[in-house]
């Protein structure tokens, strides 16, 4: 059998990653840049997010105009969006053409025009969305919750602040770009009909020349405090809920993952089961697994009406609570099932595996074969869950709320 | 490989249609019933998804505990939706499960709607419509449809109104059930890897007693005519703008060239609106898209702007619908039709949305279209037919719904 998965860094830092799936015609393209909010300049949060806009506004040969009409006439599927760690190029189409597109993606991280009124349209842009998420109180809690939990700055969201934004110059951009926008911690991932040597002597050409740089260091600062509330005259109160778990290379992830997946991977899962199908307080309940390097969290999130808020969270809490008693046979071998069933359809998605191997390179600097991910989770029993679980009990919780009124919140 | 079509009907007239993929890692099949809230009464408004509901909770050998269970025991990716026109319930599991997931299919289409059960999720359908009205552009969305629609069935909300859902009662939503949910108004889609004689054989060992239905769909002409409405709330922060004029149905051949025309107006990237405003930061967001229904069809736009700057982005979207009726380009309809063919080829490569593509094309047409045929015919479409399109459907009438803080 062929070979699936390789892997290359180049003297420059930056890392090239491809996994060939037999019987695809297309092929998906990630590259992670080293740009993420946490990594943000001081009091400029949201500058990430406002250079993954202004790159593609012109770069290389091409005006904004021609770039975007180029990469349109090869019909790539194409994404981008800031996460904690990077920012985030993503392209998919018939393989010829994802191969085609790289060197304009060459081009957009490494020779942006960053033009003067690109960048006044993409600040301001920048600003109307995080007017827009006033409106959506759900994405708002999300966003709240990962900020008052995770130790500053990694929860910070890529969308930025107000005040940071406003004062956000072309100038200050400029400096970001030449601090951030570099080979060393770069990644480029691909996936689906992918011939490697082909490709590896293709990036070298393009990227081969990169400047290194040097990846910023974090100061890691504690959060701002465990709960806080939100008023907002919504329709329902949105509720939401962290506490930690291990992070991913820890050797009781994959215990801690299906530990999780028994309070929320399907619709049987204990969350939904007991808040949802048994007392009909909420339509939208559930909790997941959330990774960055070095830390793992788990994130819960209920809406509900107002009147019925503070049930829905003694609800939550008590099901969470719960889970140190232990999970049942039947629990796991079904969170096993459905996670192995996720793993073998990933399969199936040459953009979701580009993304994949990409994460696992930035978290573990290795791909995990599907096969070895499957090992891992057959060895997960249910006694070294119950272990885990009587060991490291849920909690300590951070809890935000966003709604029309507080709620009592439970004691530690 | 090229995928291979099968097709073939039960004695109960249970339509099955097939398309196998000896690549996919997986099977999937999906159950789709050719009702929707169109098909509703207004007392009843909101029954179809109120059912969708339901079928989660058992059936006369399961009760609610045991269906999500066993589905979960499959590791399936499952779960159902609900449509103005249509309700599908699907699974995708491991080739293994084939049997299983079929079996439990038939399961789910045999609601038992026990009382205790119907009362208890009323509550949470309840909860849904609440969810909802904390998003606004869902909210402008059915403002709109109710607007464009008029007297047309189109025009009723999917989830149903608070109080169509509370005076809901039992045997109202079984009667619904009786009449639409059977073979007849009903199509088993299945694709990925799998033997289409072993699926007919389970269809029929699981499927086929069921009895046929004849529930044929009321058509009528929508009444469209020019209008603005303006809806405020004052906790808004943005004005969210929608509109709709007609469009091909999904039964014109015309919809392929549709399809292409709206890339060319709206696309979220390299359209012509955005370029008009969202480059420019005028909007936030200026799409512009087309929806098929059964027997008619609308194109739509959709800006999200500053309440101070809607006028302004709704002027030159009208000014960009007038001006590409005279000056379309051979090189945007190009680039349109080239980022419609990758999304046809991603989209042949994973086989949920392929069983729900050609689940729902079977449901309307009884046709089924091949990934070579819809890409041919895509290659078929020139500026000149677009060009013909626009005199076809003017972008007149348009309802105009926007939604905003109002005065501050």
């Amino acid at each position: 059998m062929a070979e699936r998965y390789f892997q290359h860094t180049f003297d420059n830092g930056l890392t090239l990653l491809a996994e060939q799936m037999p019987g695809m015609q297309s092929a998906a393209m990630t590259l992670l840049l080293p740009a993420g909010a946490s990594s943000d300049p001081v009091d400029r949060n949201g500058s990430a997010t406002v250079l993954g806009e202004l790159v593609l506004r012109g770069a290389g040969n091409r005006d904004s105009r021609q770039l975007t009409d180029y990469l349109d006439s090869l019909g790539l599927q194409r994404s981008s969006s800031v996460g904690v760690h990077h920012t985030r190029f993503g392209a998919a189409a018939p393989a010829a053409k994802v191969m085609e597109g790289l060197a304009t993606y060459a081009d957009i991280v490494r020779r942006p025009h960053l033009p003067e009124a690109g960048f006044t349209a993409a600040r301001d842009l920048a600003l109307q969305a995080l007017e827009g998420l006033e409106d959506e109180p759900r994405q708002k809690v999300l966003l709240k919750v990962r900020e008052w939990h995770l130790p500053s700055p990694l929860g910070r969201s890529a969308m930025g602040r107000k005040e940071d934004l406003e004062k956000l110059t072309l100038a200050v951009s400029k400096a970001d770009f030449k601090q951030r926008y570099h080979a060393q911690g770069a990644i480029l991932a691909l996936a689906g009909k992918v011939d490697f040597d082909a490709t590896r002597r293709e990036v070298e050409r393009l990227f081969g020349d990169w400047e290194g740089g040097t990846e910023a260091e974090l100061k890691l600062m504690p959060p701002p405090g465990n709960s806080h509330f939100e008023e907002q005259k919504s329709e329902q109160t949105h509720i939401g809920i962290a506490y930690s778990s291990v992070p991913e290379t820890h050797e009781n992830y994959y215990t801690a993952r299906m530990a999780i997946e028994v309070v929320s991977g399907g619709m049987s899962g204990r969350l939904f089961t007991e808040v949802r199908e048994k007392r009909a307080l909420c339509y939208s309940v559930g909790a997941s697994y959330s990774s960055l390097r070095g830390i793992g969290s788990i994130f819960a999130y209920a809406g509900t009406s107002n009147e019925r808020a503070q049930a829905t969270l003694d609800c939550v809490i008590a099901e969470l609570h719960r889970l140190s008693d232990g999970v049942t046979k039947e629990e796991l071998d079904r969170a096993k099932i459905g996670l192995k069933a996720s793993i073998i359809m990933s399969g199936e998605s040459t953009s979701g595996r580009a993304g994949a191997i990409a994460h696992d390179y930035f978290m573990r600097g290795r791909i995990r074969t599907l096969d070895e991910i499957s090992a891992a989770v057959d060895g997960v029993t249910v006694d070294r869950v119950n272990a885990y679980l009587k060991a490291n009990k849920p909690g300590p919780f951070t809890i935000v709320i966003v709604g029309p009124k507080p709620l009592d919140l439970p004691r530690a | 490989m090229p995928l291979q079509f099968h097709q073939k009907q039960l004695p109960n007239g249970l339509d099955i249609v097939a398309e196998i993929n000896p690549d996919s890692h997986s099977f999937a099949a999906g159950l789709f019933v050719k009702t929707g809230s169109r098909d509703e009464d207004v007392p009843v408004n909101g029954v179809s998804h109120f059912l969708e509901h339901m079928m989660f909770k058992g059936s006369s050998k399961y009760g609610w505990e045991d269906v999500n269970r066993i589905f979960d025991e499959m590791g399936a990716r499952y779960n159902a939706f609900t449509t103005q026109e249509m309700t599908a319930y699907y699974a995708n599991v491991l080739p293994e499960f084939t049997e299983r997931s079929i079996e439990h299919l038939s399961h789910l289409l045999r609601p038992a709607i026990r009382t205790a059960d119907f009362t208890n999720e009323k509550k949470v359908i309840l909860e849904e419509i609440a969810m909802y009205l904390d998003d606004p552009g869902h909210r402008l969305y059915e403002k709109l449809m109710e607007a464009h629609f008029a007297n047309h069935p189109l025009s009723l909300s999917v989830l149903g109104s608070v109080d169509s859902i509370k005076q809901l009662e039992r045997d109202q939503m079984a009667d619904y059930f009786k009449g639409r949910y059977g073979p007849g108004n009903m199509v088993l889609s299945v694709t990925g890897r799998l033997a289409f004689d072993e699926v007919v054989g389970l269809a029929d060992k699981y499927m086929g007693s069921w009895p046929h239905v004849d529930a044929p769909r009321k058509h009528s002409e929508p009444l469209y005519k020019a209008q603005k409405q303006s809806l405020t709330d004052p906790k808004l922060n943005r004005q969210y703008t929608m509109a709709m004029t007609p469009g091909p149905s999904a039964q014109d051949d015309r919809r392929f060239a549709a399809r292409v025309l709206s890339d060319v107006i709206g696309d979220s990237d390299g359209s012509r609106f955005y370029w008009a405003m969202v480059d420019n930061a005028i909007a936030e967001e200026a799409d512009f898209g087309f929806y098929p229904h059964d027997g008619c069809g609308s194109f739509y736009l959709s800006l999200t702007t500053a309440p101070q700057r809607t006028e302004e982005a709704l002027s030159i979207a009208m000014k960009e619908l007038e001006k590409v009726k005279t000056d379309l380009k051979d090189d945007e309809v190009e680039r349109a039709k080239n980022k419609i063919a990758s999304s046809i080829v991603l989209s042949g490569e994973v086989p949920i949305g392929r069983m729900r593509s050609i689940g729902s094309q079977w449901m309307y047409n009884k046709e089924y279209r091949s990934l070579e045929q819809d890409m041919e015919t895509l290659m078929s479409v020139t500026p000149a037919s677009l060009k013909q399109l626009m005199t076809q459907f003017t972008f007149d009438p348009m309802t105009i719904v926007t939604l905003g803080p109002g005065e501050k």
